[in-house]
């Protein structure tokens, strides 16, 4: 099959093409409360190519491997279409071949783990939420994804690869009066089943939290300095900094391209942020990405100046940078899109302390509860919070979203902690012009920061 | 009956079939140029078997996959016992969601959709990094039962969407359509993007309060997410929806009124039944702020000893399809328009806010009723516009801040965001918490 697909991008009367086939399998294991939901496998194979000809580009996606041959053809002859219009010829950066197997061997292998034993663990760690009795209901899920993939492309690189994710997740819902609460858990969220195993404390842990905010009171709107542990930091720098360095949003945009020059200074010089698909065990490491480009790491601020940022082989040729090896699909119905591997913000010399004293009246906000982005807009919410009184940490707040710009933001970054820890399990959507992707292999890590001023909304 | 399921029969007690087949074709401008075009071909199914009581289920894209049956079957010797059957044998409501026209379109048609606005708007906004799009699909949704459902369905959807970050911004205007049949962008919708991207040509803060705030048609998801939410039976069955023993009591302000309308005629998610084969039919959640029903797939249904509503539907917050699990779910929801211009709403406002989006939504507790967003639009001072909205957030809970809403414009436009396509007027909440300057 190999040969066949390379055949067929070769012959193509392109500037350059690719063909990824792939065979992909999800578990889902879903608990619902008390209720089993779901005991559900999903099989997915096809194949995507994409094609630049004539300074255009076209893309498609096929069931049929047979057909591969003249949906290229097709796809070629939109490109061309597309190419014919463009008086700005897009075109890719050159990258090496590589000819080159990337399997994966986890220290304890999902898929040669039984049905009943994922089973019988979503099942355990659901049962001991419900045993508390503030619990009303629970979400708790076993999610395995693995994919085997062949990409060839029209330079001449043959390469086969594995994906592999799994990790145990779900929201603990918790009730007194008319006070419902949410807490989230998750763990794994790499290639291997071992971490699964023996984490009970760490439920626990969650269940006292989401327990504890059924007392807590709404957070204040206005504007606060706040300390934002590792998990809301991971979350901070993935949406308002990580998703403006992917050069495919930049691409077209010339306001923030202009604005983004490397070189310039974003933050003080305490603010170090990296991309680095190579860091082992995380739930965005990676080998090879979706175009045949080695994963590495990237830094995309040293000592608060820009100094780089995530590409396309596409937008690396537009913007005259090196590659980076960002380029990702979810899967087979997905173009590669650029996204962050796992996105860092390096260790300071503060402590959680020293920041916290340094606080008259704003908030201490943990946990990660998802986020968006617009531009330099972001917004993201936190699991919980304490507010901080005369640099002390005081009672426990709920209800929590917080926004800013960008630039300000970063700027407003005045200590970073020496305490960094990654997320375990990842997690990204975006959609870059198509559909939304969700990208469970995107990690998060960071020290808790200070921030100055954010804009909290609350009662 | 498809093979698929004549295979299953021979294997397990019952057996349901979804399956769907789709052609795309999908073309993308950015900054007034040609980017990309999309062409996909998708076949996808799943199938869920009943045997000795238990539920099992297993998905396929591109599904000519050894083991798809034998997946399922083994789900359901794991699974929890099920109280319900699948769909039997059933009427369902007519339906018009095929048009030929579109199911011809190729790349070049939708190429000729772009190239018109992109002439247009090029002339007077020549410096936007204006990004235009245009789409159509065609495809044929087939749910059958071994207890003799057999819902089919062919269907075609062409939309086009066009949209640019205001100068220097993160935020910006983006406007769009979808039908069954082709779309082309007429003038009124051109000229409303032109004078809402010149009005955000500055930025305005207000000041921390609270203020009173339209929700544009754009922006009703954050009203009706929270109310999807809450009226959803699975929710009301876990008993962690605030509507919970509501039933029949006043929830919103009086000139309110909801429908869950899956029927709405020319609209791309209009659907005669659901993903489990059970007919749809148009209904009154909310009349005049009352509380009128919850919805119910067959699972919740049976949980909560009532039929299902005909929202079993494959949809989640972030994502539908073959793979999602049912839930009770909106098809189509729609609030009834008013009788007042949005214009004159807007001149009647001494302060307040003009809301277009709400962004980090999905991050609150909206189950509960409650949204704290950063808000995009704009600023009203003494009945005009002011500016674009910078550095400000909303928040608040619809069953305190819905309960006194002035006004409904008569005027509707789509809403989505999360929710399958409706449509939704301006409407008017006296006030919401502020968090700005």
């Amino acid at each position: 099959m190999k040969s066949t697909f390379a055949n067929i991008v070769s012959s193509l009367p392109a500037d350059y093409a690719d063909l990824r086939f792939e065979e992909n399998r999800k578990i889902r294991i879903g608990y619902e409360g008390k209720e089993l939901t779901e005991v559900a496998t999903t099989l997915t194979s096809g194949g995507h190519v994409r094609v630049y000809a004539h300074g255009g580009k076209a893309i498609s996606s096929f069931s049929d491997p047979g057909k591969a041959g003249p949906i290229a053809d097709a796809t070629c002859t939109s490109a061309i279409l597309v190419g014919n219009s463009r008086d700005k010829k897009l075109r890719v950066a050159s990258a090496p071949v590589i000819t080159e197997d990337f399997l994966i061997t986890p220290v304890r292998d999902p898929r040669t783990v039984s049905l009943k034993e994922k089973l019988d663990l979503t099942a355990h760690y659901n049962d001991i939420i419900l045993q508390n009795p503030h619990v009303i209901t629970t979400q708790t899920m076993y999610d395995e994804f693995t994919s085997r993939r062949i990409f060839v492309n029209s330079d001449g690189s043959i390469i086969e690869y594995e994906l592999i994710n799994v990790g145990v997740f779900g929201m603990i819902v918790t009730k007194k009066g008319s006070v419902v609460q949410r807490v989230r858990f998750a763990f794994g969220g790499n290639t291997d089943f071992s971490p699964l195993l023996g984490r009970e404390e760490d439920v626990r842990k969650q269940i006292t939290k989401a327990v504890e905010l059924l007392d807590a009171e709404p957070a204040k709107a206005g504007i606060f300095p706040v300390v934002l542990d590792p998990s809301e930091s991971g979350v901070f720098i993935h949406e308002a900094f990580g998703h403006l360095s992917e050069a495919d949003g930049l691409q077209n945009n010339p306001s923030f391209r202009a604005k983004l020059q490397l070189g310039i200074t974003l933050g003080k010089p305490i603010l170090n942020v990296t991309d680095d698909a190579t860091l082992p065990g995380l739930p965005g490491s990676y080998e090879i990405d979706d175009e045949g480009v080695r994963g590495m790491r990237t830094p995309l601020i040293t000592r608060g100046v820009l100094s780089g940022r995530m590409h396309s082989r596409e937008t690396a040729a537009e913007f005259g940078e090196p590659l980076s090896g960002n380029m990702r699909a979810v899967d087979v119905q997905c173009t590669p899109i650029v996204r962050m591997s796992n996105i860092l913000i390096e260790a300071g010399d503060s402590t959680f302390d020293d920041m916290v004293r340094s606080i008259d009246n704003g908030y201490y906000l943990v946990g990660a509860k998802g986020g968006q982005t617009s531009g330099d807009q972001f917004t993201f919410g936190a699991q919980w919070g304490y507010r901080i009184v005369n640099g002390q940490l005081g009672n426990m707040v709920r209800d929590i979203n917080m926004s800013g710009e960008l630039f300000s933001t970063l700027q407003a970054t005045s200590m970073i902690g020496d305490d960094v820890r990654f997320g375990e399990r990842g997690g990204c959507g975006k959609g870059g012009g198509g559909p939304m992707q969700m990208n469970r292999k995107s990690g998060k890590g960071s020290p808790h920061i200070k921030i100055d001023a954010v804009t909290i909304g609350g009662i | 009956m498809h093979p698929l399921l004549e295979n299953a029969k021979r294997t397990v007690d019952q057996a349901e079939m979804y399956w769907n087949q789709s052609h795309s074709i999908v073309v993308r401008y950015e900054n007034y140029r040609l980017q990309q075009v999309t062409e996909n071909d998708v076949s996808e199914a799943s199938l869920r078997v009943i045997q000795n009581g238990k539920i099992g289920s297993a998905y396929a894209v591109f599904p000519n996959q050894e083991g798809f049956l034998d997946n399922a079957v083994t789900g359901a010797q794991y699974g929890d016992p099920v109280s319900y059957s699948f769909a039997g044998k059933a009427d369902y409501p007519k339906l018009d969601n095929y048009s030929e026209a579109t199911a011809q379109l190729k790349s070049s048609d939708l190429i000729e959709v772009c190239e018109s606005i992109k002439t247009k708007l090029q002339k007077q906004l020549p410096d936007v990094a204006l990004g235009i799009g245009a789409s159509c699909e065609r495809s044929e949704l087939t749910i059958q039962t071994t207890q003799g459902a057999n819902a089919t369905s062919k269907s075609t959807g062409a939309s086009f969407y066009f949209g640019a970050p205001f100068k220097g911004a993160g935020v910006g205007v983006f406007k769009s359509r979808s039908g069954i049949a082709p779309q082309v962008a007429d003038g009124a919708l051109l000229d409303e993007f032109i004078t809402w991207y010149n009005w955000g040509n500055q930025s305005s803060t207000p000041s921390t309060g609270r203020l009173p705030v339209i929700l544009a048609p754009e922006a009703a998801f954050l009203m009706m997410m929270p109310l999807l939410a809450g009226v959803s039976g699975e929710a009301a069955w876990k008993k962690t929806s605030p509507l919970t023993q509501r039933l029949g009591e006043k929830i919103l302000s009086d000139k309110l009124t909801i429908y869950e309308n899956p029927l709405l005629a020319g609209n791309t998610d209009a659907r005669a039944f659901d993903d489990e084969g059970v007919p749809c039919a148009k209904r009154a959640i909310v009349e005049r702020g009352i509380l009128k029903e919850f919805l119910f797939d067959q699972r919740v249904g049976a949980a909560m000893s009532t039929p299902s509503t005909g929202n079993g539907f494959k949809r989640t917050m972030f994502g539908s399809g073959n793979e999602t699990s049912i839930s009770p779910w909106f098809c189509c929801p729609t609030i009834e328009p008013g009788d007042t211009s949005w214009h004159d709403i807007v001149k009647g406002i001494k302060e307040g806010l003009l809301i277009t989006n709400g962004m980090g939504f999905h991050s609150g507790n909206f189950p509960q009723g409650q949204f704290a967003v950063q808000a995009v639009g704009f600023h009203i001072i003494n009945g005009a516009v002011v500016g674009r909205l910078d550095k400000t957030m909303i928040s608040g809970n619809i069953y305190q801040d819905c309960l006194d809403v002035a006004a409904v414009s008569r005027d509707v436009g789509l809403c989505s965001g999360f929710l399958p396509l409706g449509t939704a007027p301006y409407v008017l909440i006296d006030s919401l918490q502020v968090a700005g300057k």
